[in-house]
């Protein structure tokens, strides 16, 4: 891995991988593919190519830079004001399959790394206490994030048959919890108030935003082929999540849960997407044999660590 | 007779304590004396055989299933726990995933050492070097009615056997007399039992008639006796695969829980 191609490069995790690369003189250039400029300082190594993921001459666009590595960073997991449902499956989907088609007329390309989530296995009541790999499709996709996650996964999956000299690894996961970042579990962690299920008290798992982005260094200097799951090695009960960063829960009748946060939602408060409700319900574990023995790769941070963290953190602005 | 005071019901909300699988020590500790009355008082358990349990390394319990609450997993915790002492090491037990889907329920049971009822999970477990208790008959063995009690369902495809290879553990039968007649099922609702996804909604004497009331178990005398452990690391490796093998090592753990079953039938000596 030298010349590596990171999408999604303005969003706080590209930003700071794109950094960590090129902190090692091995890296002879980062492309940073986005419509927005990432916030770097300029560096010789670095390029910032503007396009949009389902720009149709990607292919034109990336040739110069002779990668040999793609990270794809740039999934999106939920709708917001000026960014529609719609756009959301063009990006996730049609925007995956229009970069691995880019990607893959690059001759030099050896290693394709993707961040994918831990959702795709969803959060039932019944299901295992840790999912492996191998269980993404024990239950029915029941989200548009769910579904955009698996089929990008599908379309990873056939690069990877149609070119076996490339090694794709797909990291799921686990929801990602860091000050500076704007994903759902964090919007969920910074509002002052938490709804939660009422009788319920998941066990959750999670990464450091940290440990997060050098599990997708390990794997773009040490590619696996196929699914791994990228976790914390403990679970923790929501109740102590909770306690730990000092939020009241409101326990919400199962009934009314989705028509309290709809009104909440309309009075200004963030909407919650389906995915992260369902964690809240039923939570999810995954299994992280494979991370550790084949990926070779260790967090810093254990779920409650990240969580302790984050509340420090909260504690300080405050 | 007059009943001992009882501290307050423990708090649902997790411990530091808690591992990985949601498995609370100090709930577990804190929950004992709601057991131990139902155990002594209630159902005035006999149990035997405690020290047949391996000292330490895992061990597949594996039990007869009956008394529609199955209220079985909590006393064999209760029994092993006042034989062994300080030494007690926590079972953990498989429950019917649909006790999962339950507000309240699916938390008291995590706590107390409950997982949904995965091959993965239980193997797992007991790689961790757990106890681990099953019980094969599953939802048909709750929910058999009282005019089948102490006969065993039929245990599936004996999945329990290729955990206890896989994981290297003996096996251990264990019997339980008295928890079929704690609620004595003489009908059912199949249309509840649908609209709400549980595996049945039963109809005993006192339930639905005499609502919340209903709940209250009826005090039979219960004896549990676990038997000696079955070592299978004996067997061939490959033998996992063989689909006959399994299921007649099944059958033979299933014929040793009814003998026991029946012999403990005829110490009782009367179910109240």
């Amino acid at each position: 891995m030298r010349r590596v191609l990171i999408t999604g490069a303005a969003n706080r995790l590209g930003t700071v991988l794109a950094a960590e690369l090129l902190a090692d003189p091995q890296t002879e250039l980062v492309v940073g593919l986005d419509t927005r400029k990432p916030d770097l300082p300029p560096h010789d190594r670095f390029v910032h190519v503007d396009a949009d993921l389902r720009s149709p001459d990607l292919a034109r666009l990336i040739a110069p830079h002779r990668i040999d590595a793609l990270l794809h960073n740039d999934l999106l997991q939920f709708p917001e004001p000026g960014r529609s449902a719609r756009t959301l499956h063009d990006t996730n989907v049609v925007g995956t399959l229009q970069l691995l088609v880019a990607a893959a007329a690059q001759p030099e390309l050896r290693t394709v790394v993707v961040r994918s989530t831990a959702s795709i296995y969803g959060s039932e009541p019944q299901a295992p206490a840790f999912f492996t790999e191998d269980m993404a499709d024990r239950y029915p996709l029941r989200t548009r994030w769910q579904r955009d996650a698996a089929e990008s996964e599908k379309l990873v999956a056939a690069l990877a048959r149609r070119r076996p000299e490339v090694t794709c690894t797909t990291l799921r996961f686990q929801p990602i919890l860091g000050r500076t970042l704007d994903t759902p579990i964090m919007r969920l962690v910074s509002s002052p108030v938490i709804p939660t299920w009422m009788g319920f008290d998941p066990m959750v798992q999670v990464i450091h935003g940290d440990d997060a982005v050098e599990a997708m260094v390990v794997a773009l200097r040490r590619p696996v082929r196929g699914a791994v799951n990228v976790a914390a090695a403990d679970t923790v009960s929501l109740s102590r999540v909770l306690r730990r960063l000092g939020k009241t829960a409101i326990p919400l009748l199962p009934g009314a849960y989705g028509t309290v946060l709809g009104l909440a939602a309309r009075l200004g408060m963030p909407r919650m997407d389906d995915d992260t409700a369902r964690f809240l319900r039923y939570g999810r574990g995954v299994d992280t044999t494979r991370m550790r023995a084949e990926l070779g790769f260790e967090p810093t941070l254990s779920s409650i660590g990240a969580i302790e963290l984050v509340a420090m953190a909260q504690a300080e602005a405050a | 007779m007059r009943l001992p005071p009882l501290p307050p019901f423990p708090p649902l909300t997790a411990g530091p304590r808690e591992d990985r699988w949601g498995y609370d020590p100090d709930f577990a500790t804190a929950a004992q004396p709601w057991l131990d009355f139902m155990y002594k008082r209630w159902w005035r358990v006999t149990t035997t055989g405690v020290d047949r349990l391996p000292r330490d390394g895992p061990a597949l319990i594996v039990a007869n299933h009956a008394g529609v609450v199955p209220w079985d997993a909590s006393m064999m915790a209760a029994g092993i726990r006042r034989h062994e002492g300080p030494d007690y090491r926590h079972p953990r037990f498989l429950v019917l995933d649909w006790a999962f889907s339950l507000p309240w329920a699916s938390v008291g049971i995590r706590r107390f050492g409950g997982v949904p009822a995965s091959p993965h999970n239980a193997l797992a477990l007991l790689k961790e070097g757990h106890r681990v208790m099953v019980f094969p008959e599953g939802a048909k063995g709750v929910g058999k009615p009282f005019s089948r009690r102490y006969r065993l369902e039929r245990f599936g495809r004996g999945g329990f056997i290729e955990l206890a290879m896989k994981a290297g553990a003996p096996i251990v039968p264990c019997a339980v007399v008295g928890s079929e007649e704690i609620y004595p099922k003489i009908g059912e609702l199949p249309l509840i039992a649908r609209i709400t996804g549980a595996p049945y909604f039963p109809i005993t004497p006192t339930f639905p008639l005499l609502g919340p009331f209903g709940a209250i178990p009826l005090p039979s005398r219960w004896r549990i006796e676990f038997d000696e452990p079955m070592a299978l690391d004996h067997l061939p490796s490959d033998t996992v695969e063989d689909r006959a093998k399994v299921f007649e090592l099944a059958e033979e753990v299933r014929q040793r829980i009814q003998a026991k079953v029946f012999s403990n039938l005829v110490e009782r000596e009367g179910a109240f």
